[in-house]
């Protein structure tokens, strides 16, 4: 007798082991390559990076003149302009700095729920924005939200790093116990390096998630939040007699769920993201909401593109 | 309010119950949810920490209180007391005779009545007792002195219509004896009173009756034959059709033989007045003949109500090869004659020889020519001028050139037959029997031909030799023989009668089988087998239906008997059967069941007060609103009748119970809603 077997997909030969073979193949990343992390305002980098800087520097596009002084480079010296009114100028170029892309990935209890799970969908999220910022010379950095920390990954640059930020992202797991969202965000916004910015993906299942936008927005750093929230979280299916149990805290809460009930839930529900794309908008941060059973391929090249954070 | 079982009411306890089940906190099923953020708000009026909740204000609650109210007054049986209109011990008559089965009252007359009865025990007083009686052709108890009036009405339901004719009086006297049990008793009577005559009965208990019907327009089917010329080789049809109403009618007469229409013929009826109808040139090979008495084109006006009278059925009687003997000097000229007879053997046997060894009795016609033996064998017998006196007539001398008297013109022996130019040179002066009709008159009353049954024997007694007379050349000879000989040999001549339904039929076994299978006409099959091993015939009463039946003779697995072979002395012997016993001895016997009663067919309703006068008048201690009706010294003890109110109760628990469901399920109907309004929107959408 002839026995089945479950075979899993084929991982592509220049995976490292420690990445999920799930998460992308080949043809995704190429894909990826041409998509850029658009940002609102310029930023101020550390190294010479592909993003229009605030800075003067080396690049091919014109920014502005101002009087030569002793000791400017000759080279840069308008000569047309000499030969017009006599004076000298030099011509200013925009300085390209690279920048910090944080990914703030909430790896709480709660992100183990839903089908797909939000956990997966924010790696898979996080590693196509991340992939993108490779790509564009930026620094990305990954770090996950879990009890009151935050895990911090070291920052990765380059088109080529794409593996070992797979790798970061496999790594993340969900926390056991419950997890404190505000005090784990702050501690992320404590260990960011100069203006960037930060990618939340999170549930924002947490009393304080108002606040964690608060912080986070008041770093500096340009903010996106994509929100994750399952299909069943979208619309409950169950119904009757039941207590609810909360997946962090096991709190658990008797409630008779009938059509009132829902309509009551979803009223609620809509009323809450609108809050948080309220108070995204105040502080001039971005706000997408996304359910889970969205594919990817939507997610990067429609729904973000739509929500002008891709370009 | 009264209650009929107010230990019922103890079902009130169940409302404490059904509130505790309301105060019980649910055992709620864990689902692990990835937070209870969102869930806290909305479910904060049901948090409760002890095994008792508060009680909610809840309109399934509600619901299912009056649900449980409503139920335990439904099993308490409330009612309403009001006086009795009948007596307390009631015997119901309901007709179920054919003329119930009309239809001037929807859907028919026994229906109605079984309705106005139904009506009528209302009024019975609490606790009475009820017997009914369906009177057909025969009375028969339904129901005997039961206070269960669910029983009552799944006996009255019972009754049928039946194809009988009624026997009012007998069932009168069967409920004057139910009734005589009780000294507060009363017959109740539902019939349309259809009746040629009152009944004879009279009974000492109070007879009330509720009539149904109002219409007398019915044509019927009175009569059919089927019968064969006595030449035996046409057949005829005779129908006769009755218009029982008081306006002329105009109807269709249809002819199908073996259910194949073979004419059809308009008549016009008058009021009051039947008609006959003759149809000849029936195909031979016909076994059954059906009439149907259809409307006409032009009778849309006219209706007929009953239809149980509108079709008749006759079987046709098979032919048969009859053996005729005959016992003379010989005469060529009855000789040549009688061998032209169709389906007939002629035997010849001289008067020396002729004696029991002759075996005569197998023998269906005997002629003795000049001659009559000592003992007259038991069969038809044609006597030609007999030299004396004997059984079949007296001789008083004898007649020189006698002339011919006048003829009736409907005699059937002189049909065709002329005989204006017939003379006879000499003939037997004979007296004329009692049993016998005169056919051919002679000088001074004596009889040229007479013809009669003669201790159940047919016999024909011709008073002249043909050959001393011109007859035998004449055309009219062989004529008058084969009408003559037709007469006498019966059966094939005769009529197939018709049975009347409900009357028991004796049927003829055949030799060799051991019983009958009787397939009726709806198709269902009676098996018969006689009491007696070897008996010759077996009586079938199972004749309600209308229609042809069917016998069909079970043999025995065994092998044949040599004995039972086709030689005369296997001949079939005289039986009751309708029909002549069939030459093949496994051809099925075939009978029609056929109304035919006028009266029955008379369905105008009768008086009423006849038939109450057949029964004692009632004291005049009668209830206000049962029209004055009531019976017996005891009237005024009676015990109330009783109206029960489950009916409303129970309408209103259903109610209760239909929107009991809808709010418990009114989550599933409001999603069907919204799915199907978002169905329609769009299609309103393209359509706009």
């Amino acid at each position: 007798m002839t026995v089945g077997r479950m075979t899993a997909p084929a991982r592509p030969a220049f995976l490292p082991s420690e990445v999920d073979p799930t998460v992308f193949d080949e043809a995704f990343l190429r894909q990826l390559e041409r998509l850029l992390l658009l940002l609102k305002a310029p930023v101020r980098g550390g190294l010479k990076g592909g993003r229009r800087s605030v800075k003067r520097g080396q690049s091919v596009e014109f920014a502005d003149y101002r009087d030569y002084s002793l000791g400017d480079d000759l080279r840069q010296l308008d000569w047309n302009v000499y030969a017009r009114l006599e004076r000298l100028f030099v011509k200013l170029f925009v300085e390209e700095e690279d920048v910090t892309v944080t990914f703030l990935i909430d790896a709480s209890a709660s992100m183990a729920a839903g089908s797909p799970d939000k956990l997966q969908f924010a790696k898979r999220a996080a590693a196509a924005l991340g992939y993108i910022g490779l790509a564009s010379e930026d620094r990305v950095v990954v770090a996950a939200l879990a009890g009151r920390t935050a895990r911090r990954q070291s920052a990765l640059r380059g088109s080529g790093r794409v593996f070992r930020l797979l790798s970061n992202l496999s790594a993340i797991a969900v926390a056991d116990g419950p997890t404190d969202l505000l005090a784990a965000a702050r501690h992320a916004a404590a260990q960011l390096t100069g203006r960037g910015v930060v990618v939340l993906i999170s549930d924002l299942l947490d009393p304080s998630a108002d606040h964690v936008i608060r912080d986070l927005a008041g770093t500096g750093s340009e903010l996106i939040v994509l929100h994750v929230l399952s299909p069943q979280e979208l619309d409950p299916v169950f119904e009757g007699d039941l207590r609810l149990v909360d997946a962090e805290t096991g709190d658990g809460v008797d409630v008779t769920v009938d059509l009132a009930t829902l309509d009551g839930y979803k009223a609620r529900l809509a009323a809450w993201k609108d809050g948080f794309a309220e108070l995204a908008r105040k502080r001039r941060a971005s706000y997408v909401d996304l359910p889970t059973d969205l594919p990817l391929a939507e997610l990067v090249f429609a729904e973000l593109r739509r929500r002008r954070v891709l370009g | 309010m009264p209650f009929a079982t107010p230990l019922a009411l103890l079902g009130l306890l169940f409302v404490p119950l059904v509130v505790a089940m309301y105060l019980l906190k649910l055992r709620r099923e864990p689902t692990t949810v990835p937070s209870t953020l969102l869930w806290d708000r909305l479910v904060a009026d049901v948090e409760a920490n002890a095994p008792w909740q508060r009680l909610r204000r809840s309109l399934l609650l509600l619901l299912q209180l009056l649900l449980v109210l409503a139920l335990a007054i439904l099993a308490a049986r409330p009612f309403l007391e009001r006086p009795a209109g009948l007596a307390g011990d009631l015997v119901l008559v309901v007709d179920a005779s054919a003329s119930m089965g009309a239809t001037d009252v929807e859907p028919n007359r026994l229906e109605a009545a079984k309705v106005a009865a139904l009506e009528a025990l209302r009024e019975l007083p609490a606790g009475g007792r009820v017997s009914v009686v369906a009177t057909g052709r025969t009375a028969r108890v339904v129901a005997n002195a039961t206070t269960d009036l669910g029983r009552v009405r799944q006996a009255i339901a019972s009754i049928e219509v039946t194809a009988t004719t009624g026997d009012l009086g007998d069932a009168l006297r069967l409920a004057g004896a139910l009734a005589a049990r009780s000294v507060d008793a009363e017959i109740l009577v539902a019939t349309d009173a259809a009746l040629p005559s009152p009944p004879t009965a009279r009974v000492d208990t109070p007879v009330r009756v509720l009539q149904v019907g109002r219409d007398r327009k019915n044509q019927a089917i009175a009569a059919l034959a089927v019968r064969t010329a006595p030449s035996a080789v046409t057949r005829s049809v005779f129908v006769s059709v009755a218009n029982l109403d008081f306006e002329p009618a105009e109807r269709r007469i249809e002819l199908y033989g073996d259910d194949r229409l073979l004419e059809a013929r308009d008549v016009f009826l008058d009021p009051q007045a039947r008609a006959d109808v003759v149809i000849d040139d029936v195909p031979r090979n016909v076994a059954v003949v059906e009439v149907r008495l259809v409307a006409s084109d032009d009778s849309a006006g006219a209706p007929d109500r009953l239809a149980i009278d509108d079709r008749a059925w006759a079987v046709v009687p098979p032919d048969q090869l009859r053996r005729i003997l005959l016992v003379g000097e010989g005469d060529p000229y009855l000789e040549t004659a009688l061998s032209y007879l169709p389906n007939t053997e002629l035997y010849g046997v001289e008067p020396d020889a002729y004696g029991p060894g002759t075996k005569p009795e197998l023998f269906d016609l005997v002629i003795f020519e000049s001659f009559v033996p000592t003992t007259l064998p038991p069969t038809a017998i044609l006597a030609i001028a007999p030299p004396r006196t004997s059984p079949v007539g007296e001789v008083t001398g004898t007649l020189r050139n006698p002339g011919i008297g006048a003829l009736g013109p409907d005699e059937p022996i002189l049909r065709y037959v002329d005989l204006t130019t017939t003379h006879i040179a000499q003939a037997e002066r004979l007296v004329l029997p009692n049993w016998a009709r005169t056919v051919i008159p002679g000088p001074g009353g004596a009889p040229l031909l007479y013809i009669g049954d003669r201790a159940g024997q047919r016999t024909a007694v011709l008073a002249f030799e043909p050959r001393r007379s011109d007859l035998p050349l004449q055309v009219a000879f062989p004529i008058l023989l084969a009408n003559l000989a037709g007469e006498l040999l019966g059966g094939s001549a005769g009529p197939a009668d018709a049975v009347a339904p409900g009357s028991p039929v004796s049927l003829p076994i055949p030799a060799g089988a051991t019983g009958l299978v009787v397939t009726r006409p709806d198709g269902s099959t009676v098996e018969l087998a006689p009491g007696t091993p070897g008996a010759a015939a077996v009586t079938f009463t199972q004749t309600d239906l209308v229609g042809v039946y069917s016998a069909q003779p079970v043999r025995p697995p065994a092998t044949p008997d040599p004995s039972a072979s086709a030689t005369p002395s296997a001949a079939p012997s005289a039986s009751a059967a309708p029909t002549a016993p069939p030459v093949d001895p496994d051809a099925p016997i075939r009978f029609a069941v056929d109304l035919f009663d006028i009266d029955e067919s008379t369905i105008a309703p009768g008086s009423v007060a006849a038939i109450e006068a057949l029964g004692r008048a009632p004291t005049p201690s009668a209830s206000p609103g049962t029209g004055g009706s009531g019976s017996g010294a005891s009237a005024s003890d009676r015990q109330p009748a009783r109206d029960e109110l489950w009916g409303p109760i129970l309408l209103i628990a259903l109610v209760l119970l239909c929107v009991e469901w809808a709010v418990y399920q009114r989550d599933a109907l409001l999603r069907g809603w919204r799915t199907l309004s978002a169905r329609v929107r769009p299609r309103a959408g393209e359509g706009g």
